[in-house]
């Protein structure tokens, strides 16, 4: 099973590397998010500073659809989609493969948007540890669970409306936890009771985006296989 | 009207118009089953 | 294959009378709870007559948010598991989400017009409300993934694996709101009084309201399933009856059996 994920990912990353779509289109749609959202709370910083981490998870979500989308048109021409299932890849290394290829692009994503929000909202950023650890959390949840639905919806003509009203309802908790997690790293938190290091109050919400990624990691590897024979 | 008439007006209005809904599409989907029953291959 | 597949059968009279029997006792039952709970029983010390809604909304909650989501999530699990796999689960989750999210949007709908002469809001962000709201749009993506054309085994799949996300989601969304709340000084005054002290003809009453509207469900579960039972035979035969007219335009009166090639036409995603 890992031999085929190393496969997989190595396959749509390097897809990736050569077409540049996510690089180009999917990435500035995240920073366009933020400087839209610029316009609607602006021209005072101090709003957008406080509104930084939700923000910031918000563009992560749109952008993790657009990307979640990329990552199964690649595979919509020439029946490539019938090649992958008849290859005898595992599909449980398919389903990892595919949401670690998603991942990658969207940690990448994360970093340019984490340096936009430092530049256009002013944000200062207190606890790197809590800001990675948080990211990656993130990330590998929303990948999991977007690589699952985007299997789901990839061959139908309405996958592009069906895909964000699925996903985006499920990663609510992946906004939830990573803006507070985000708050408490950035010190905009307010009220939370005790102050003590950044890491110790944004725990049990770096906690939840673990649960949250191992839960839907889990649920990928058992379920892609079964959910890949519809047609 | 109050709220707790409000409340349950809306509770047992949707409810029952639901079921009515199930009721006639039951029914007429009996009654085309009845019907096609008979025009199968020839 | 199932025999029962290939043909529909009207209900035996057995379940003919169960069904009849559910929905005449439901329809007694709600009956009964409305007229006990509007007239006869007294108003509470704190929340005089707005305690009433007590005998519908938790009641509406409860078959919304564990009995018809159990039932869906459940349902999707056994089709999916190879060993349990029948038409029957897949034809149960429709139905249940179906009539699930009648009863979602009605626990939101009710939930609002409790809380706004108790706490001054039609709305608030507390962990029920945003989970049960959540829960709404999980169910209408189900019904939006079942609409796709596709052949009944891939959208039985597609929903199946729908309603499995759902139901690993919720718990998720719940706890996090939760926590979001217990954090947030401000929110505790929210989470007073949805609980009044329930006793005597009160707490009858709201006994009565759980059984009749779980009795309502089972009757509108069960229709929804031979509706969903008549309309996938209908297609069917519709299909059939569509392909022959054009068989006969193009070459006259068609002898010997089409049946087989139904299989490869009628797939198409």
């Amino acid at each position: 099973m890992w031999r085929d994920t190393v496969l997989v990912a190595g396959k749509d990353l390097r897809i990736e590397l050569r077409s540049r779509v996510v690089m180009h289109q999917v990435v500035p749609v995240g920073v366009l998010v933020l400087v839209l959202f610029a316009f609607a709370l602006g021209p005072d910083r101090a709003p957008m500073a406080k509104a930084a981490p939700g923000l910031f998870w918000v563009a992560v979500l749109f952008a993790s659809v657009l990307a979640v989308q990329r990552s199964f048109a690649v595979e919509a021409s020439d029946g490539a989609r019938d090649g992958l299932r008849l290859s005898g890849l595992d599909p449980a290394g398919v389903f990892l493969g595919k949401s670690a290829a998603v991942a990658v692009q969207l940690v990448v994503l994360e970093v340019v948007l984490t340096a936009g929000v430092v530049v256009l909202y002013g944000s200062h950023i207190r606890s790197y540890g809590s800001i990675i650890v948080a990211g990656l959390a993130g990330t590998a949840g929303l990948a999991a669970a977007g690589t699952l639905y985007g299997a789901l919806a990839a061959g139908l003509r309405v996958r592009e409306t069906l895909l964000p009203f699925l996903f985006l309802p499920v990663a609510a908790p992946v906004l939830l936890a990573g803006t507070r997690a985000w708050q408490v790293a950035l010190g905009t938190a307010g009220n939370v009771g005790n102050v003590g290091s950044a890491g110790s109050a944004g725990d049990p919400w770096v906690r939840l985006l673990l649960v949250f990624a191992a839960v839907y990691l889990a649920l990928g590897v058992v379920i892609f296989g079964p959910l890949q024979e519809a047609s | 009207m109050s709220y707790i008439d409000a409340g349950y007006a809306i509770a047992l209005g949707v409810l029952a118009a639901y079921g009515a809904i199930l009721w006639r599409r039951r029914q007429r989907l009996e009654r085309a089953a009845a019907r096609s029953g008979g025009r199968r291959a020839p | 294959m199932n025999p029962t597949d290939t043909e529909v059968t009207p209900w035996s009279p057995t379940a003919t009378w169960v069904v009849r029997g559910l929905g005449m006792a439901a329809a007694v039952a709600v009956a009964a709870t409305v007229w006990l709970g509007l007239w006869v029983t007294p108003p509470d010390q704190a929340q005089h007559n707005l305690v009433r809604l007590v005998y519908v909304h938790p009641p509406i909650a409860w078959v919304a948010l564990y009995l018809a989501f159990g039932v869906a999530a459940a349902s999707s699990v056994l089709w999916l598991w190879p060993r349990t796999r029948s038409r029957f689960w897949d034809r149960l989750a429709v139905s249940a989400v179906e009539v699930g999210t009648v009863f979602t949007a009605l626990t939101l709908i009710t939930g609002s017009i409790w809380g706004r002469p108790t706490w001054g809001v039609w709305w608030a962000w507390d962990a029920r409300l945003t989970s049960t709201a959540l829960l709404l749009v999980l169910l209408l993506g189900y019904l939006a993934v079942r609409r796709v054309p596709a052949d009944p085994d891939s959208r039985a799949r597609r929903s199946a694996v729908v309603a499995l996300v759902a139901a690993v989601d919720v718990p998720i969304v719940h706890f996090s709101v939760d926590w979001w709340h217990t954090l947030h000084q401000g929110a505790t005054v929210l989470n007073a009084n949805l609980s009044p002290t329930i006793h005597g003809s009160m707490a009858w009453t709201l006994l009565l309201g759980f059984v009749a509207f779980t009795l309502l469900f089972a009757w509108m579960l069960a229709i929804r399933y031979r509706i969903e039972v008549l309309s996938e035979r209908l297609l069917d035969s519709e299909l059939d009856v569509a392909l022959h007219e054009r068989w006969a335009e193009g070459t006259g009166p068609v002898a010997g059996e089409p049946g087989g090639a139904l299989a490869s036409t009628g797939r198409r995603a």
